[in-house]
């Protein structure tokens, strides 16, 4: 391979990684958007997905991306309860209580799975797991690929969501300005319960699309999401939903070039420069400001 | 009349004392992080002890084991190990893990006392360890031995022409350790570590490493890693299509069903270094296997399970053969072990290469054959040929 192909060929995979942060970040940064609410289970959300999907493939023998189907809904209605449970009684509360309560809820969560599911990384086979698709010399893998194209499906329902519908244009209202939102007659609890549905919902899809490449644990995987989707909206700027995407686009990018050409050791190093530098030159996020805010 | 109430009396009495047990000491992890491991040791003891009961025991008298949980905790093992010392037991064994061993070892050693090692693998537990101390499995570095000694066999039988090694490890402790030996032995033996890459747990994307390994070229491409990233690994080196005459596992991860059933056919021709194997060619093998089997419940049993059964006859033995209970002689007789062909392999403690107390026992490498573990080297061992060299992925 010539240095054109191979730095082509890094950032195919840098995008198609930062695909599935970017799908993880966006979720967390709807949520703190609207909500002002700092989601520490987040990545816990998306070993939840995981899980989902094994279950499902091991009881229904149901392909992980057919599972889809089911999980969503479930997951949305998860997120609906867990909200009003956990979260809409602190509505008005400091923003360190609901960040403590997620924290509380990511722990409660962790060990559920561990009781349920043992401590073991668990995977599931499907038999193109290794299937490639060769674009001349750049060589793409399948469950990536569908991966990229699930996340698209996603990002462009939301968009429409946001922009064409009335429930999405109310979020967007409760987003900017609850109190207005209120005096409107916007039902802004009711939209914080969707919100958080949704965003469960995209952590649940980004956790299905990975559980093909990847294994789940339950303690461990959650953890590492959660940290990523932080980088990643701050690398975009935080409730900065285009700016979640380019973030997470952006991390994945660095990371697989950083792993390259640099060392591997430090892989997670080097998002987390890219997060300090951030925060330290640009606070509002790479793309803050310049983005229309939801 | 009353000579012969006397008389009942003291045939009672004997009686009850052959009825008397002799108690092994056992500090394992019963609880916490490590109870999974914990649990495969105590299938393993407990097989061992129905065998040595059923035979009458040692001299007699029946074994029990004595079980401390050590809570996967070094100062809960410690505090187990003081109680086990006050509770008159011969000889302490333990534990899972080497950070927990390890203390565990020098607090014996301080108190004069005989401690028999039986899974955990550091190399400092008896190098230099102590006269206290012995181990019956393979320490760390004897992972990476058994794939130099596979790749030596090659190249001077099979027209090797095994050179260039890329390895990659996680960067754990155990794996660092293994693939620290293997640099030292890449050093010594006269290969070249063309590529040397770690990665942190829970990271699942190696497509960077081993696009770069590709661009390298190794003979051999010498992996250290876990249950998930083994898996990871194999399927990306397929997707990547990096090839290789050797894929070569130091252990963990690459031995465990786990990865069959993770990798699929992308696991086929990884050969992988291991304690113990169902189909190893030792006397009962097979037996054992299902012994294991059964007492876990149906559960498919690692070969922790047959450390702690090895544990058992290793210590008994001892106990057997030691001229009183005393600590000094339960040492000597453990240092004059020698069982040649137990189901673990021939165990006898060795004070060499800087090693003390130290079962100069091989690791068994087993290859992955259209789906199954086939254990190949060495030849003691072995039930199959190795295949070499490793077909390229287009070609499978």
């Amino acid at each position: 391979m010539d240095i054109l192909t191979t730095i082509i060929q890094n950032l195919a995979n840098g995008l198609l990684i930062g695909g599935v942060y970017a799908l993880i970040g966006v979720g967390l940064s709807l949520i703190f958007g609207v909500m002002r609410v700092i989601n520490f289970a987040h990545g816990d959300f998306v070993v939840i997905g995981m899980y989902s999907a094994l279950v499902i493939y091991r009881q229904l023998s149901l392909d992980p991306y057919l599972s889809l189907l089911i999980a969503l809904p479930l997951g949305f209605l998860l997120g609906l309860v867990l909200e009003r449970i956990i979260l809409s009684p602190l509505v008005d509360a400091p923003e360190d209580s609901t960040l403590l309560a997620t924290l509380g809820l990511a722990l409660i969560l962790q060990n559920t799975l561990l009781l349920i599911f043992g401590a073991e990384p668990n995977s599931l086979y499907v038999s193109y797991a290794t299937a490639t698709i060769k674009l001349g010399p750049i060589t793409l893998s399948l469950i990536q690929l569908i991966a990229g194209a699930v996340i698209l499906v996603v990002i462009i329902g939301l968009y429409l969501f946001l922009t064409r519908s009335e429930a999405g244009k109310a979020v967007r209202a409760t987003a900017q300005n609850r109190l207005g939102a209120e005096l409107i007659g916007i039902n802004t609890l009711a939209i914080h319960s969707l919100v958080f549905g949704f965003g469960m919902v995209l952590a649940i899809a980004a956790g299905i699309i990975l559980i093909p490449q990847l294994f789940a644990t339950p303690a461990i995987t959650g953890p590492v999401f959660t940290l990523k989707a932080f980088v990643v909206t701050v690398l975009g700027g935080l409730g900065n939903i285009w700016g979640a995407i380019g973030g997470g686009l952006l991390l994945g990018v660095v990371e697989v070039l950083g792993a390259s050409y640099i060392s591997n050791s430090y892989r997670d190093a080097y998002g987390l420069v890219a997060f300090l530098l951030v925060l330290l030159l640009r606070p509002e996020g790479l793309f803050g400001k310049t983005v229309k805010r939801v | 009349m009353k000579r012969m109430w006397l008389m009942v009396f003291f045939l009672v009495g004997s009686l009850a004392l052959a009825q008397e047990t002799l108690k092994i000491g056992v500090i394992t992890s019963i609880t916490g992080r490590f109870a999974e491991f914990g649990a495969q040791q105590q299938a393993g003891m407990a097989v061992a002890l129905a065998e040595v009961n059923a035979a009458g025991g040692i001299n007699g008298k029946p074994v029990e084991i004595l079980l401390e949980d050590d809570t996967s905790n070094v100062n809960a093992a410690l505090a187990a190990a003081e109680k086990l010392l006050r509770s008159d037991v011969p000889i302490v064994l333990g534990a899972y893990s080497s950070s927990i061993t390890n203390p565990l070892g020098q607090y014996f050693t301080r108190e004069n006392f005989p401690f028999l090692v039986f899974t955990s693998s550091d190399d400092a537990i008896t190098k230099p360890g102590s006269e206290w101390v012995f181990r019956l499995n393979q320490p760390a570095s004897a992972y990476a031995e058994v794939l130099f000694d596979i790749f030596d066999s090659l190249n001077a039988n099979n027209g090797g022409g095994l050179q260039n090694i890329a390895l990659i490890h996680g960067n754990g402790n155990f794996e660092t350790a293994v693939s620290d030996a293997a640099l030292r032995l890449a050093d010594e033996r006269g290969y070249n570590i063309v590529e040397r890459e770690s990665y942190d747990r829970g990271v699942t994307d190696f497509r960077p490493v081993l696009n770069r390994f590709k661009a390298s070229n190794p003979d051999v491409v010498f992996m250290v890693s876990y249950a998930e990233d083994s898996v990871g690994i194999m399927r990306q080196a397929k997707e990547v299509g990096l090839n290789a005459k050797i894929f070569a596992g130091g252990a963990a991860g690459f031995a465990l069903p786990n990865f069959l059933e993770g990798a699929g056919d992308a696991a086929d021709y990884v050969i992988t270094a291991t304690a113990w194997t169902k189909d190893v060619s030792y006397p009962g093998a097979e037996n054992l296997y299902e012994k294991l089997k059964e007492q876990l419940g149906g559960k498919e049993p690692a070969y922790h399970a047959a450390q702690g059964y090895a544990g058992i006859i290793a210590a008994v033995d001892a106990l057997r053969r030691a001229e009183d209970l005393s600590p000094a002689s339960v040492q000597a007789a453990l240092a004059s072990t020698n069982l040649p062909d137990t189901v673990y392999g021939p165990i006898r403690f060795a004070s060499e290469n800087g090693y003390q107390n130290q079962n100069p026992i091989k690791m068994i490498a087993q290859q992955v054959q259209s789906g199954e573990f086939i254990t190949v080297f060495p030849e003691a061992a072995a039930v199959g040929e190795i295949i070499f060299p490793t077909p390229i992925w287009n070609a499978r």
